[in-house]
């Protein structure tokens, strides 16, 4: 038997050889994908343009302006002479916020009583810079104002310790971006090769009329099936280890936790994603059709990860259902391993879930994927 | 140009979609479909983030201002915990997202007016809940520590209103509360078109992998009839699914189209020829199906995610990212469908956009037609 | 020969990656010929007539077909021509209809021909009520029948048929050449790739392409009478102790076997009756059958290839 599996290993890495781009976008692609977007992503939100309507002119409102450019996320602020200007900048979306000093500001802010008005417009047509900006307006003016106020009443700002309350970050110290966003990447990728490479195998097959010739042969289902799978699995982990590579040197994100674990466990959800893969195979007529469906359910799945929202925060029906996805637990596995160094006893829940949804998925799978080829 | 031989190859193209499941679901249905599920997925509100308060202070102070963090929806009291091993462990196994120290000096200090001893302590894996942690429980504090200082300011005789004496007031226009979804809705209906230009580079290399092709190069099709003949189908299927969209965004995710539709069709017509003939250059070069799909996706839909201004701001990229984001339509019409349907500026303002689309286009379709022989070999 | 070739081949040469797929190839087709081709796989059958429909580049030589020169400007060609791949090269979720309907209109004829000429083929080529019936769903015998149709919508000069009639049954395969037969007479000149030597027997000329030269080109009877000699067929009850034993008599210049049945080539069919006879009779070996048979394309074409082969 081992023999036979072997021949038809040989048969399908024969086949790629012929379509050698095939392993070469799952091994480079995932990489050089993890490498092009983390790069792109991991830089804070910076740079974002800006206009301030100076109506005060004083120096107080002068240091302002320097404040708000101070911060990195905005550029030099651009000066504004009318609602209008700002109106016209905002709807071509050249500007993501602007700023309106009044005129007075200066002298309502040194006099005891007074309290003046600052304006800020927010370019809602961009939320995410648009929250970006809010908060570092927010945090200079913050700034600035205690600092005045402290001053009136000539309470020297250095006796207080402040009211910023120390504020320490675990597992990402520097808070880079990367580190959160890298190790998604790095499972989404991995989900998705897994996933369209065993999808296209069947449906391959399939549409060029090879799959009859294939069932002709004294191959048991099993054979066939674990046949196909090898190649898979050798190129799925091939791959994991080049974008981890990719993340813990390109990215320097950390290997905290135990490598023969991730490996183990990097291999439990290869088998998982390949038994959905497979299946979804078997049951497309085409590679067109494959895809379609590889999409649909990355897509899903993308959705539960948490990358592009906390699952905490969603309604308790899909909080539930989250759970039944496998990528969700590999995520937090994965982010656990890396960053956080956990033990084996800590991720044990999550654990637990991948090998029962991974029995589940998997038992189904083979009996639809047996049926079908007998 | 033939329009003879341009309307057999857009009959045929339309008989095929039809035709084939696959395709029919991926170019007339997905795109709508998977624009609303994603939608759907990034219209979350972050709310319930789950911290642990450790109160070494234990005083009535302290123990009012554990009271006014927790009241609320955005933040979940989780655990009250005795030691740092046990707000490690919470951390550890993801239970929290952030964990308040409170000082046993708190109180004391606060009122000699020494500070604020407070530890916050994120779970920097997921600096979204993070940093919402940090906002909000800032927010709180200062609001606590402002109180409480200004009271014992007055006490003491010195005239303070308030440590914040800058009245701020905030306003986002055209998507006032900052709803995400509201503007990533437009931005993403320049990601989800992509899928018919996925099957534009499918049809090239079905022909190939069909054995159809070689009958067609022995006829006297040119090369821009062929490639015209294929994308126009798509183009409209693309544009099938446009059609409805404004509605279905305000009616169900209430995002406001202020422009004009009609210019709205027109753009996105112009949009999806650019897109288009990018799938069709991947249709010359790869011949087959599984590989034309593969680059597709690389090509078109990853760096739709990133490069184009959508989720991250195109200001905050690198200086070559943003030569590259030029280069894509996706980039052109993510800020189209922005004005359209949140500013409300029309085509005297956004021509640039559809003559820089116009021009992508005109470059991916020549240089599809200049790399397409009309030989097998 | 006085009239100019309808189709002149010279010095044609086809290179691919170090690959010489036809090597020097100089071919006069006169117009209304019915010639065929023939050669054993990978001869460069195919490579040929694909670049006769202007399919594939020439590197060298010079190839006129009805007035247009395919070496200068290959898309010239393309209207004048009806071309039927190999491979079934139509459209399988169109149906028959929709098939011609979309050849039609590549190769500019009107709709007012189209629906003329359409129900014409359809009938001639027996697929009437078969026209909305998708492509796939022909069997082997109507799909050719329908790719040929589709070469004849544009009523071309010339036709390139590749091996139309591989994987048919023998009583569509008789219909399609009297089909061929029919065009023939009216003029059309067709050019006829196939691996059945009966077939080949049928044509004006015949060449013989092997790995990629042209060996052979002249009309069958030519050809037939270039074996030089006779033909004994021989059955017996051991074909393979036979072989053996007939070989290395004088007089045989090659035994090929055929089934059951030997095909012997010799000088003189009298003197190699006689010696076989004797041969045999002393071994034992009961002989069934011993005749002298006229000499076929088969016998010729594989004793030619043998020859090459020997040479090489």
């Amino acid at each position: 038997m081992i023999r036979r599996i072997l021949a038809l290993v040989k048969k399908e890495f024969l086949h790629l050889k012929n379509d050698w781009w095939l392993p070469a976008f799952m091994l480079f692609g995932g990489a050089l994908e993890l490498l092009a977007v983390g790069w792109a992503t991991s830089r804070p939100i910076s740079n974002l343009p800006m206009m301030v309507w100076d109506m005060d002119k004083t120096r107080a409102s002068r240091n302002l302006i320097i404040s708000l450019e101070n911060t990195d996320v905005f550029e030099t602020p651009l000066p504004a002479y009318s609602l209008n200007e700002i109106e016209d900048q905002m709807d071509r979306g050249n500007i993501n916020a602007a700023v309106i000093i009044p005129q007075g500001f200066s002298g309502q802010l040194y006099s005891p009583t007074g309290s003046p008005v600052l304006q800020v417009i927010l370019n809602g047509a961009e939320s995410i810079p648009a929250k970006e900006a809010q908060r570092a307006v927010e945090g200079v003016v913050r700034g600035l104002g205690e600092r005045i106020a402290l001053q009136q009443v000539s309470v020297n700002s250095e006796q207080m310790k402040g009211f910023d309350f120390s504020l320490r970050v675990w597992f990402n110290e520097a808070l880079n971006e990367a580190f959160f966003t890298t190790p998604a990447e790095l499972g989404l990728m991995l989900e998705f090769t897994i996933l369209l490479f065993a999808a296209l195998t069947f449906s391959r097959e399939r549409e060029f009329g090879t799959l009859e010739q294939l069932l002709v042969m004294p191959f048991s289902s099993a054979e066939i099936i674990i046949g196909k799978s090898l190649p898979v699995i050798i190129v799925g982990l091939s791959d994991f280890s080049l974008m981890l590579g990719v993340v813990h040197f390109g990215f320097h994100v950390p290997l905290q936790g135990s490598v023969t674990l991730l490996y183990l466990l990097a291999f439990i959800y290869t088998l998982v994603e390949l038994a959905k893969g497979m299946a979804i195979s078997i049951f497309s007529k085409s590679q067109h059709q494959a895809f379609l469906l590889v999409f649909m359910i990355g897509m899903i799945d993308f959705m539960f990860t948490g990358y592009a929202a906390p699952v905490e925060s969603m309604p308790k029906v899909m909080q539930i259902v989250a759970k039944l996805i496998p990528a969700h637990h590999w995520l937090n596995i994965l982010r656990g391993l890396l960053l956080k160094g956990t033990g084996v006893m800590d991720m044990l829940p999550d654990i637990l879930w991948l090998l029962l949804l991974g029995s589940v998925i998997g038992i189904f799978s083979l009996q639809y994927i047996r049926k079908n080829l007998d | 140009m033939s329009t003879r031989h341009l309307f057999a190859v857009i009959r045929k193209e339309i008989q095929h979609i039809f035709r084939d499941r696959g395709t029919f679901i991926l170019v007339l249905i997905t795109p709508t479909l998977v624009l609303l599920l994603m939608t759907y997925a990034l219209a979350v509100d972050i709310v319930h983030v789950p911290i642990a308060l450790l109160d070494y202070d234990q005083s009535a102070i302290s123990r009012k201002f554990v009271q006014q963090i927790t009241a609320g929806d955005d933040l979940d009291l989780y655990a009250t915990v005795n030691s740092m091993d046990q707000v490690e462990d919470l951390l550890n196994r993801g239970k929290i997202k952030a964990a308040v120290i409170i000082d046993p000096e708190f109180s004391a200090d606060l009122l000699a007016l020494q500070g604020f001893n407070l530890q916050v302590i994120i779970d920097g894996t997921e600096p979204e809940t993070g940093g919402f942690a940090v906002d909000h429980i800032g927010w709180r504090a200062e609001a606590f520590a402002n109180d409480i200082l200004a009271s014992q300011l007055q006490s003491a005789g010195i005239p303070l209103d308030s440590l914040q004496p800058i009245d701020l007031r905030i306003r986002a226009w055209y998507n006032p509360s900052l709803k995400p979804q509201v503007d990533l809705l437009p931005g993403l209906l320049s990601i989800v078109l992509g899928f018919p230009a996925f099957s534009v580079a499918l049809t090239l290399a079905r022909e190939h992998e069909h054995h159809t092709l070689e009958q067609l190069l022995a006829t006297p099709i040119t090369r821009i009839e062929l490639l015209l003949g294929k994308m126009i189908p798509y183009i409209l299927a693309g544009l099938l699914n446009v059609i409805f969209i404004p509605l279905l965004a305000l009616a169900w995710f209430k995002v406001p189209f202020h422009g004009n539709y009609l210019v709205f069709l027109l753009l996105s017509a112009i949009f999806l020829f650019a897109e288009l003939s990018m799938g069709m250059v991947i249709g010359v070069f790869m011949h087959s199906q599984s590989a034309a799909l593969a680059l597709s996706f690389l090509v078109v839909m990853f760096p739709g995610f990133f490069l184009t201004g959508i989720f991250f701001p195109i200001a905050s990229l690198p200086e070559m990212a943003r030569l590259e984001s030029l280069f894509l339509p996706g980039t052109h019409y993510a800020i189209i469908t922005r004005g359209v349907f949140l500013t409300g500026i029309g085509l005297d303002i956004l021509w640039p956009y559809a003559i820089m689309l116009v021009f992508l286009g005109l470059v991916f379709t020549g240089t599809a037609a200049l790399f397409f022989k009309k030989r097998l070999a | 020969m006085t009239d100019q070739a309808y189709i002149q081949i010279s010095g044609l040469t086809r290179k691919f990656k170090e690959q010489v797929a036809l090597d020097s190839i100089d071919l006069s087709i006169r117009q209304g010929e019915l010639f065929g081709l023939v050669g054993p796989d990978g001869a460069g059958k195919t490579t040929l007539l694909r670049t006769l429909a202007g399919l594939l580049r020439i590197t060298a030589g010079q190839v006129t077909a009805a007035g247009c020169q395919l070496h200068k400007n290959p898309e010239s060609i393309k209207p004048k021509i009806g071309y039927m791949a190999q491979e079934f090269s139509l459209y399988g979720k169109l149906s028959v209809h929709e098939n011609l309907q979309f050849f039609g209109d590549l190769y500019d004829v009107t709709s007012q021909d189209q629906k003329e000429r359409i129900p014409r083929l359809l009938t001639f080529a027996q697929l009437t009520e078969f026209q909305d019936r998708r492509a796939a769903k022909l069997s082997g015998g109507m799909k050719k029948k329908l790719a040929l149709a589709c070469t004849l919508l544009h009523q071309p000069p010339i036709l390139l048929l590749d091996e139309p009639t591989t994987g048919v049954d023998p009583v569509s395969r008789r219909e399609f050449w009297t089909i061929l037969n029919d065009l023939h007479i009216q003029g059309t000149t067709i050019i006829v790739s196939t691996p059945y030597m009966d077939e080949a027997d049928r044509c004006s000329r015949v060449a013989l392409i092997y790995q990629g030269s042209i060996v052979e080109c002249d009309s069958p009877t030519a050809i037939r009478s270039r074996l030089g000699g006779d033909v004994i067929k021989v059955i017996t009850s051991d074909w393979q102790a036979a072989r053996e034993l007939i070989l290395p008599l004088p007089g045989v210049q090659e035994v090929q076997s055929y089934g059951e049945a030997l095909h012997v080539l010799v000088d003189s069919a009298a003197k190699a009756s006689r010696r076989i006879k004797k041969t045999l009779g002393k071994a034992k070996l009961d002989i069934l059958e011993l005749r002298e048979i006229t000499p076929r394309m088969e016998e010729a074409f594989i004793s030619l290839i043998r020859k090459m082969d020997q040479e090489s």
